[in-house]
């Protein structure tokens, strides 16, 4: 599996009665790509900070290929993030003063996934297969179009070579072309590389391109489809 | 990379950056310019007089002696008698003598009148004698040697002739008008009194004088200066000895202040120029007080800076947990950039003060009598640098821990 929850309950610790997430159990197995929906406030980013462990479960375990991340220190999880997840937001993906090709080399300072840091070669490669012009490389990426950070942001998260691809509303600033081009490119990406990827939006128009489709309000209801 | 995400972030933010830096600069400049000033006045003023063993006079305050003798600050008590001096100038012990006699003054500017031992013996500095910039020593009854000074701001050369005042007041009503005096020599600059005083041979100022009641300020009666034959006065405000042996200084000075005919004080200078100093040491302290305020209140500024910096960088800090920094990382990052500002502005500080203390040396030694060397790295400067280095990492531990925590509770909604 590459996460799979058991019994997870999240409670933030102002409101510790009231658990924003209560999921029996919810699991994606390997290289799957699930499209997860929900109107905002039923803790879709909430569930997305608690797999990728930058929010500890208040109850129950999460694991995140095979990894148990309650067993791991905050330090660990970090690194365990850093070389296993990949993350493409909304917004905010890049460090806007920074030009494309060093956000991609950030992302990869933090990880000891791969042997050796990525050549430029390879990322500009990267940045090529996702119709970056030379042009867009070297320009701080706040200069770009927010099409072009979108998939700046996917380069930035598949340069570690995740095995797990988090998506959360990474089409909502975009216009409809550059969403289906987007999308394309994204599912494409992670098709070939056999990247599981979670992807988290209220925009149901979306559920097309995917063949599994959960209701975030139905995690805590039931048991998962598969 | 972290050195890159630093610098990167700074010139991102280059607007408030750079007001940070000038601010700091400024601290770090005023810091080392003050420490540069006070080191250099006390060595300048340890330097004043250099090679006189002992200074005579009549019995007084050693402070007092050594201000109106060497100073030329405030009015001797009393004069010692020619005989007494000839006497001690005269005693196996000492090298050489220099007679003093003061009480004369040429536009607020003091006249000394001595011998031309002064110019052979007294040395300032590092035993450095003094030389003429043009002319030579005072051969005639009515010569005059300048200081560097004098020459300079009253604009007289060699040849000259002057006037000299009864007293010491700027304006007084009381001129030597009948007996002039011409400029023979001026002297090179030396950042000491000496540059401020007009020297004249014994025998002018006792010519000068002569037919004036003792004390009084009427005018003389009888006779013309120039027709008096030289003699020798009846006393001298004071006197600088050099010695055979520095190990006879204490004998000397002992058997000075035990003089049966007259009282008379001998003080070693160092030891008064340093009593002296320690008297200024409040000033001392209030101007390091007030560089390291400055300074205090630029390194707020930075700190204050960066805490802004760190509210509008929320994003940036959540993206970089998110794609594995640890909260370490941000503690350190912001550090980075504080240390980096605060480098840059040692770097432009240190380089501000050597062009200004290159540039203005010369305007400073004419205007203060403060001989400015070009500002150097020594020990005491970089203890100063590692100062401000210290200084900013505590101020910059405030946005720091502010980041580290941010980065520990962050997680997006």
């Amino acid at each position: 599996m590459a996460i799979e929850l058991r019994d997870v309950r999240f409670a933030y610790a102002e409101a510790p009665d009231k658990p924003v997430l209560d999921i029996p159990h919810w699991s994606v197995p390997r290289g799957e790509q699930v499209f997860l929906h929900g109107p905002s406030g039923t803790g879709k980013s909430t569930l997305l900070n608690v797999i990728s462990g930058l929010l500890p479960a208040t109850q129950g375990e999460v694991l995140v290929m095979g990894q148990a991340l309650n067993a791991l220190s905050t330090r660990q999880r970090d690194r365990f993030r850093a070389n296993h997840i990949g993350y493409v937001f909304q917004q905010f993906n890049l460090i806007p003063y920074l030009d494309a090709v060093d956000n991609v080399q950030l992302a990869s300072h933090f990880s000891n996934q791969r042997q050796s840091a990525p050549s430029r070669e390879e990322i500009t490669g990267l940045l090529s297969t996702l119709k970056l012009t030379a042009a867009d490389w070297e320009m701080p990426t706040g200069r770009l179009s927010i099409g072009q950070q979108q998939r700046v942001a996917i380069a930035r998260a598949l340069i570690n070579q995740p095995e797990l691809l988090i998506a959360d509303e990474p089409t909502s600033s975009l216009d409809q072309v550059n969403r289906d081009n987007f999308m394309a490119v994204l599912l494409s990406m992670a098709e070939q590389s056999g990247i599981t990827l979670l992807f988290v939006s209220h925009d149901m128009s979306l559920s097309g391109f995917f063949k599994r489709v959960d209701a975030m309000t139905e995690l805590g209801a039931r048991e998962a489809a598969h | 990379m972290f050195l890159k995400l630093a610098t990167q972030s700074l010139l991102n933010r280059r607007g408030s950056v750079l007001l940070t830096v000038v601010a700091m600069t400024v601290g770090i400049f005023v810091l080392l310019g003050v420490e540069q000033i006070r080191h250099q006045a006390k060595d300048s003023f340890a330097n004043t007089v250099s090679g006189v063993d002992l200074i005579v006079g009549a019995r007084t305050g050693s402070l007092n002696l050594l201000l109106y003798s060497v100073f030329r600050i405030g009015a001797p008590t009393n004069n010692i008698s020619w005989q007494s001096y000839q006497e001690i100038a005269g005693s196996p012990n000492v090298a050489w003598a220099i007679p003093i006699s003061l009480g004369d003054s040429h536009k607020g500017y003091r006249v000394v009148g001595t011998t031309g031992e002064f110019f052979e013996h007294f040395s300032y500095g590092r035993q450095r004698k003094l030389g003429f910039t043009s002319g030579k020593p005072f051969a005639s009854m009515f010569d005059v040697v300048l200081g560097a000074e004098v020459a300079a701001k009253l604009g007289y050369g060699i040849g000259d002739s002057l006037v000299l005042a009864h007293g010491l007041a700027s304006t007084s009503f009381s001129l030597h008008e009948d007996s002039p005096f011409t400029v023979s020599g001026v002297l090179a600059p030396t950042g000491t009194p000496v540059d401020q005083t007009l020297h004249v041979r014994l025998a002018g100022i006792e010519a000068i004088h002569a037919g004036w009641p003792q004390g009084g300020t009427a005018r003389r009666e009888t006779g013309k200066a120039d027709e008096l034959a030289e003699r020798d006065p009846e006393s001298i405000t004071a006197a600088m000895l050099g010695l055979e042996s520095r190990m006879a200084t204490f004998q000397v000075q002992r058997a000075i202040n035990n003089y049966p005919k007259e009282p008379l004080l001998a003080i070693l200078p160092g030891v008064a120029l340093s009593e002296l100093w320690q008297m200024m040491g409040l000033l001392e302290d209030t101007l390091r007080l007030i560089s390291v305020l400055v300074l205090a209140a630029a390194v707020a500024g930075l700190s204050a800076m960066l805490l802004a910096s760190i509210r509008e960088r929320g994003n940036e800090i959540q993206l970089l947990r998110v794609i594995g920094a640890p909260p370490a990382f941000l503690f350190l990052l912001i550090q980075l950039e504080a240390l980096l500002i605060s480098t840059i502005s040692m770097v432009l500080g240190a380089a501000l003060l050597a062009l200004c203390t290159a540039n203005v040396a010369d305007f400073i030694a004419y205007r203060f009598g403060l001989q400015l060397t070009p500002f150097t790295l020594s020990q005491s400067t970089l203890y100063m640098l590692v100062f401000v280095v210290l200084l900013t990492v505590i101020a910059a531990a405030i946005p720091s821990l502010h980041a580290y925590r941010n980065a520990k509770l962050s997680a997006r909604h």
